[in-house]
């Protein structure tokens, strides 16, 4: 009868823990096999998300491409901030910016400073202290401008920015990146002496806001697609304030000189009207961002380099993959971390505090910010999204396990030592096994939270479930972002699921928590 | 050889005496029951004879040695121990709980059923309850299972601490016959603690009678009754023998 009861048991977690081993190497396998030597040349060409940016880095690497090169796209990289970072750390070797931009948020240079510093100027401050190189500049100037509905516009008697400042209520929203940055708002509001407080919104959604009546003002690019199609006027920069924002791809110093020269070569040969024309065509008719960047290359009489279809599902199968491999692999960091120390912890009180609110603040760290803090420190990619999301799972499984530990009824720890168990085969025989159902629904919590951060990883270049989304929000695409949003949902609740299973497996039936 | 031995054994919880200069030998191979009304330090006495209270003054001897408080788990596995309200594990079955000290003693699995059976059957347990969990079975069944657990190592010492308090009478009786018979089957030195006293005149030899932490009486339960050494003595044995 004993033999029978403790059998099933072992062969329930043998299988248990057999399941999860292949499972993870399975998982790893693809990222293992992805480091293939290859004879030809890789240049890694980055994005950041918003259609002009795609639009652009697809041109430069479909050049590239026609120029021998292989290249590996690392596209919708969330912000200035995380291109440069993966630029400087070697992550990508070259991506589209702006020269407004450069001057701004990466030199900080104030308006003076801007304004003195020529090209030559320019280009010597970036390599010397930056080690990146400008390239020509692709031929047009996309500014900020702010824009109205032409209607609106006309019936409020405004066609000068500092016409605004005659209707104080005006509803104004902005894009995130334009209130923050110091050529943003804060100096437009000097120069124009604008009496508004805007709040920020997603690039994305201004348009639905403005087309909804929601708000009446908003930024945009001058060479948006949407300006068009939503009957929106700019207003007159009769100041000067904006600068100018030359756009041009900006490389590591290091980068193969051929394929500098095959960069190059696209100097000069996109203009404003012709940007605007194929950011439409991606917003208004649908085209992907292959085909725009096809058409427009071949115009300019270089031919297109191959494509690489992938199938849909292929992708789907490879995103999620990819999204268990990084919601798992963190997920079992974080449960050798998080258990061991909360057992540590239980047992010394005056420690479980300052522990309990250093995971906890940890968790408060809204989890963008916490990725982009990880770049510094192991670039883009898988790993810092990895360390992220192990960093989130801690204090679900650390404070779960703490608990569980601290809740055993004190009659029981007082019986198993006085009949004779030692330190450790209380811990193994009574106490943890006692923890288990709490400490299992807390792995449980963590899990489900994580697959849900996980669509965060790819705005710092990691794949998995969020580059639809990401992409879907940069182009306003909703079925693009469900393309993403449905199977992370559904991971989630087969997650849900599967850890049912795990705790009917584990655990005798009445010590499930929360049944 | 003295198995249990107190010697002036004091002890205090913050401003609280507990215990005051406590000298006891309790007699081998036989049932000695501690008496006395709660907060007389009763369990406290007995919790100095396992180690999980280490007294601020006085000495603990077992197995005509000093208490070894470096290597307490092999002392405390001579020594069974049975607590009110049993304290068997949820988390494991009736024989799971039996057999645990036996399985990390590195028993053999037919040793192990064998002993598990008979001590089941000496309390009258039915064998199919070893598949069941603590929580499906009655107090009394739960208590009887705590005295298996306590004896399968066959430990010289037995020390029980309130271990039939929380049964109904008629339960508490019948355990009272199945702990008689434990008691026949082997000579073993058993320390029990009960405030109730006909309890103790009823399975025991012998009497300590504690009164606010101090050792008041210590004789055969005959000469206990017939020669109550202080007053309270004589109340206790008036209120809880004489009662009608």
């Amino acid at each position: 009868m004993i033999r029978t009861v403790a059998m099933i048991r072992t062969v329930a977690m043998i299988r248990a823990t057999a399941i999860l081993v292949t499972a993870l190497l399975v998982l790893l396998a693809p990222a293992a096999s992805a480091q293939q030597d290859d004879p030809r040349p890789v240049i890694r060409v980055g994005s950041k998300n918003f259609t002009e940016g795609y639009v652009l880095a697809e041109i430069l690497a479909q050049a590239l491409e026609a120029s021998g090169f292989d290249v590996e796209r690392k596209f919708g990289l969330g912000g200035t901030l995380v291109c440069y970072e993966a630029l400087t750390t070697g992550e990508i070797d070259v991506y589209p910016e702006y020269t407004g931009t450069i001057h701004q948020a990466i030199l900080k240079l104030d308006a003076a400073g801007a304004a003195a510093a020529d090209d030559a100027v320019l280009r010597r401050l970036l390599r010397d202290e930056h080690g990146l190189d400008l390239l020509e500049p692709l031929g047009f100037n996309n500014t900020y401008a702010i824009a109205l509905e032409r209607s609106r516009a006309q019936a409020l008697g405004v066609e000068r920015i500092g016409d605004l400042a005659r209707h104080p209520n005006l509803q104004i929203a902005f894009s995130h990146e334009f209130v923050e940055r110091k050529d943003g708002w804060p100096g437009l509001k000097a120069a124009y002496r604008l009496p508004h407080t805007p709040s920020g919104i997603e690039h994305g959604l201004a348009y639905q806001a403005i087309g909804g009546g929601k708000i009446d003002v908003t930024d945009v690019y001058s060479t948006d697609g949407d300006i068009e199609k939503h009957g929106l006027v700019l207003l007159d920069d009769d100041l000067g304030y904006f600068p100018r924002y030359l756009a041009a791809p900006l490389a590591r110093a290091q980068m193969d000189p051929r394929a500098r020269e095959a960069l190059t070569k696209l100097g000069g040969t996109l203009n404003e009207a012709q940007m605007r024309s194929l950011n439409a065509a991606v917003l208004l008719e649908g085209k992907t961002f292959a085909e725009v960047a096809g058409v427009f290359l071949a115009g300019t009489g270089v031919e297109r380099g191959a494509a690489t279809g992938r199938s849909r599902v292929r992708l789907l199968a490879q995103r999620t993959a990819r999204h268990l491999q990084l919601t798992f692999v963190a997920l079992l960091a974080a449960i050798l971390v998080a258990v061991p120390a909360g057992v540590f912890v239980s047992r010394r009180p005056r420690l479980s505090r300052p522990v309990l609110y250093a995971a906890g603040a940890l968790q408060t760290i809204p989890s963008i910010a916490l990725l982009a803090f990880m770049i510094p420190l192991f670039g883009i990619g898988v790993v810092p999204a990895m360390v992220a999301l192990f960093l989130y799972a801690l204090l679900p499984i650390l404070r779960n396990t703490t608990t569980a530990l601290f809740s055993i009824d004190p009659v029981l720890r007082r019986v198993a030592e006085g009949m004779g168990l030692t330190r450790a085969q209380q811990l193994r025989h009574v106490e943890v096994p006692l923890a288990a159902p709490t400490i299992l629904a807390g792995v449980k919590t963590a899990a489900v939270i994580n697959i849900g951060t996980a669509t965060l990883a790819a705005f710092i270049g990691a794949g998995g479930l969020g580059e639809p989304i990401v992409t879907g929000l940069a182009l306003n695409d909703t079925g693009l972002i469900m393309e993403g949003a449905i199977p992370a949902a559904a991971l989630a609740i087969l997650t849900e699921l599967a850890f049912e299973g795990i705790e009917r497996f584990l655990l005798p039936a009445h010590l499930i928590a929360n049944k | 050889m003295l198995r249990i031995a107190l010697e002036k054994v004091t002890h205090h919880y913050g401003q609280e005496t507990a215990l005051r200069d406590v000298t006891i030998a309790f007699a081998d191979d036989v049932t000695t029951a501690v008496v006395g009304r709660s907060g007389s330090g009763k369990s406290t006495l007995l919790q100095c004879v396992n180690g999980l209270v280490r007294p601020g003054g006085g000495a603990v001897r077992v197995f005509d040695a000093p208490l070894d408080y470096s290597a307490l788990p092999a002392a405390r596995r001579r020594m069974g121990w049975a607590v009110q309200g049993t304290g068997l594990f949820p988390h494991m079955t009736v024989a799971q709980n039996i057999t645990l000290l036996a399985r990390l003693e590195g028993w053999g699995e037919v040793q192990m059923r064998e002993r598990m059976q008979a001590l089941m059957r000496l309390v009258e347990l039915p064998d199919a309850f070893a598949l069941r969990y603590p929580h499906e079975l009655s107090g009394g069944e739960q208590q009887r299972v705590g005295l298996c657990r306590a004896m399968v190592l066959d430990p010289p010492v037995f020390l029980l601490d309130e271990a039939f308090g929380a049964l109904d009478s008629i339960t508490r009786s019948e355990i009272h016959d199945e702990f008689e018979r434990l008691q026949a089957q082997a000579p073993r030195t058993i320390v029990m603690v009960t405030h109730d006293l006909r309890e103790a005149v009823r399975l025991a030899q012998r009497l300590v009678i504690l009164e606010q932490g101090e050792l008041v009486q210590h004789d055969t339960v005959a000469n206990v009754l017939s020669n109550p050494a202080t007053p309270t003595v004589s109340e206790l044995i008036a209120s809880q023998l004489e009662r009608q």
